[in-house]
């Protein structure tokens, strides 16, 4: 099995800067708890291990559980699933808005997030010989991602598909078989990630490969904050998975995993712009240390994250079968 | 199958090892003089002193010996199997590698492969595979350093012993990166060399630092050498938009470093602020199957009546006349086949 690591550096500021994201996170909570309200559904056992969550905290009220086995988070009261393929279209809608969150960083946001997964994407099919590849964006529509894959022109075809019209109606007979799915951060927000998956695989050839990014609790920073991380919210993320517990969903869906990776650059500054957020934040002085420490350190101790699977970016690959 | 191991030092074990877990594989007998009690794990499988060789009985023959009798060897499995697995270096110079290459060739429908693993590394296949169709455009160079740090043993091993070995340290190690150079960029002729036997003092090189040039101009560089002091491998491409390093090799020991494979793109100070600093991805691999990929490509290349992919012939042609090259260059300056050490006035 392969890792990597990135020696990619951008600031925080220009993919998902903490300040801005102040009134996106506030319609996300609204709108889930106005989800959950008129459909509620409870999830009380992990979609990992089938074990009963423990207790981990309420974000704004909204209370979730952990994973035994894991350690994985899971949001335990989700809404039914139209009601939160409703929620999803809202909230994508919302990001996507003249004065969204990302509306002034769309370009750098296109250079460090986008680019680098299409490369990604397209080394790997490389590397595992490929050829010819029907790719399916797996997203709730509009994809930012989608067009730049077609643009590159390193694929046969590129396909969409809404990631909760997948999870509730299936792969259907009719759809054409892909060799490659991605599924950017979308096991982090559908209701039912263990159903995503196996209609992903349904879309698959045999050997087909599925890309998954996610952000995950085992990393340093989530670690670090838990509930007090700004980035752990629903919808966007009702599953915040450890590394260990994503990759225990793929190969119980069924994948061979051919590359676990954390390559995550953001860890340190995440928690730096948390203290600068709440000076009061309850962090040893070890960690006060390290915040305040050169550059040169912080890099230092980023990359030993990204080379040990320690970051809060977890990016996956599996190959459908054994 | 039934296969025939000639020589059971590391290369010979090794190839058995694999040879154990392949299905189509149905006996292994091993010949090495060296065994004269077996252990258990050997019992029945060795054979012994005085016996005849069971040439009737193999449909593949794997010659791991020291090189002195790697041609001979390898010429009469030829003649008596036809399907010969050969370590490398194919001889112990262009002499010996030309009497095997005829020994084949005189048997049209024989299967003859040398051991160049290297090739099927997983840094260098996935290399290979960003190269050819990965849109890093072209190679622009190549360079390639090979090395280890000797040990308490070099002077005593066989492997520095010209009238066992043939060579030094390029012959020995040196021939793996020769042959990953001719992967990447095609046939090369050599430009220049330094041979040196700077610190060994066993008369072969324990440095050789070789130019060459692909067909189509490409520059190659290979530094292979036991004076390193910390065992090295590294693989340089430099390519029109962008670059490949592989290095570290996955091995028993871990002596060479985490494989890896670093993948950057060219980046202009209009594109990025990290002018000469590019965006680097580093891929990091965790399982080395070379050792079995080459001997099931052999054994599949027998089973299916065609030609093998790799290790052929002709690719231990091209890394041996580099070889040769390259010791007729430095005897020719130096006026003896002797490698000069560092006192000899011949640097």
């Amino acid at each position: 099995m392969r890792s990597a690591e990135t020696k990619q550096m951008f600031p925080l500021s220009s993919v998902k800067p903490l300040e801005a994201l102040g009134g996106y996170r506030s319609f996300c909570l609204a709108a889930t708890r106005e989800a959950i309200e008129v459909s509620p559904r409870p999830r009380d056992r992990s979609p990992v291990s089938g074990a009963a969550l423990e207790a981990f905290g309420e974000v704004e009220g909204l209370v979730y559980g952990r994973c035994p086995e894991t350690g994985s988070l899971f949001l335990t009261r989700v809404a039914g699933a139209r009601a939160w393929a409703d929620l999803l279209r809202r909230v994508a809608e919302r990001r996507h808005v003249p004065a969204g969150v990302y509306s002034g960083i769309v370009q750098s946001r296109a250079e460090n997030v986008y680019v680098p997964k299409l490369d990604w994407v397209h080394n790997t099919l490389l590397l595992q010989g490929v050829r010819r590849v029907r790719v399916l964006e797996v997203v709730t529509p509009p994809s930012d991602f989608s067009p730049l894959l077609s643009a590159s022109g390193a694929f046969e075809a590129v396909l969409t598909v809404d990631e909760m019209a997948l999870r509730i109606d299936g792969a259907g007979k009719a759809d054409q078989p892909v060799e490659a799915a991605i599924l950017l951060e979308s096991l982090d927000r559908v209701d039912d990630p263990v159903a995503l998956l196996r209609a992903v695989s349904a879309r698959l050839v045999d050997g087909g490969l599925i890309f998954v990014t996610a952000l995950v609790a085992s990393g340093f920073d989530m670690a670090l904050l838990g509930r007090r991380s700004f980035y752990l919210y629903p919808p966007d993320r009702a599953n915040c998975f450890s590394r260990r517990g994503l990759e225990a969903l793929l190969t119980q869906a069924g994948f061979t995993l051919l590359e676990v990776s954390t390559p995550g650059v953001l860890d340190v500054e995440i928690v730096e712009a948390h203290l600068r957020r709440d000076p009061e934040l309850a962090l040893s002085a070890f960690e006060r240390e390290l915040l305040t420490a050169p550059s040169d350190t912080r890099r230092a101790f980023q990359r030993f994250l990204q080379q040990q699977g320690m970051s809060s970016f977890a990016r996956i690959v599996g190959r459908k079968g054994r | 199958m039934r296969c025939l191991i000639f020589g059971y030092g590391y290369m010979g074990q090794v190839r058995h090892a694999v040879l154990r877990s392949h299905p189509a594989v149905r006996r292994i007998r091993i010949v090495d003089p060296g065994i004269t009690e077996p252990s258990a794990a050997l019992a029945g499988l060795v054979v012994p002193a005085g016996q005849p060789i069971p040439w009737e009985e193999c449909d593949a023959i794997f010659v791991c010996t020291p090189n002195n009798v790697t041609a001979d060897l390898c010429i009469e499995a030829l003649r008596r199997c036809g399907r010969v697995f050969c370590e490398k270096p194919p001889g112990r110079n262009w002499e010996d590698f030309s009497r095997i290459a005829d020994a084949a060739a005189a048997i049209p429908e024989s299967t003859l492969v040398f051991g160049f693993n290297h090739r099927l590394h997983p840094s260098i296949r996935a290399a290979k595979a960003l190269v050819d169709e990965g849109g890093l455009g072209e190679i622009l160079s190549i360079k390639g350093t090979y090395g280890k740090s000797g040990g308490v043993r070099y002077r005593e091993s066989w492997r520095n012993k010209r009238e066992i070995s043939g060579g030094g340290i390029l012959l020995d190690q040196g021939v793996h990166m020769l042959d990953l150079f001719q992967l990447f960029v095609g046939p090369l002729r050599l430009v220049d060399a330094i041979l040196q036997d700077s610190f060994w003092d066993c008369g072969v090189e324990d440095n050789a630092f070789v130019l060459m040039q692909s067909g189509k101009g490409v520059p190659a560089f290979l530094h292979s050498a036991a004076t390193l002091w910390k065992h090295t491998f590294r693989l340089e491409l430099s390519c029109r938009n962008g670059y490949l390093v592989a290095s570290g090799l996955l091995s028993k020991t871990g002596s060479y470093g985490r494989e890896q494979l670093v993948i950057g793109k060219r980046q202009f100070e209009d594109e990025a602020l990290a002018l000469g600093n590019p965006r680097e991805e580093i891929i990091y691999f965790d399982r080395d199957e070379s050792w079995d990929m080459e001997v099931q490509e052999f054994l599949a290349a027998i089973q299916e009546g065609r030609p093998p992919t790799h290790g052929t012939v002709e690719d231990a042609r091209g890394v041996m006349e580099i070889i040769r090259d390259v010791y007729t260059l430095t005897e020719r300056r130096t006026g003896q086949p002797d490698i000069p050490s560092p006192d000899s006035g011949m640097r």
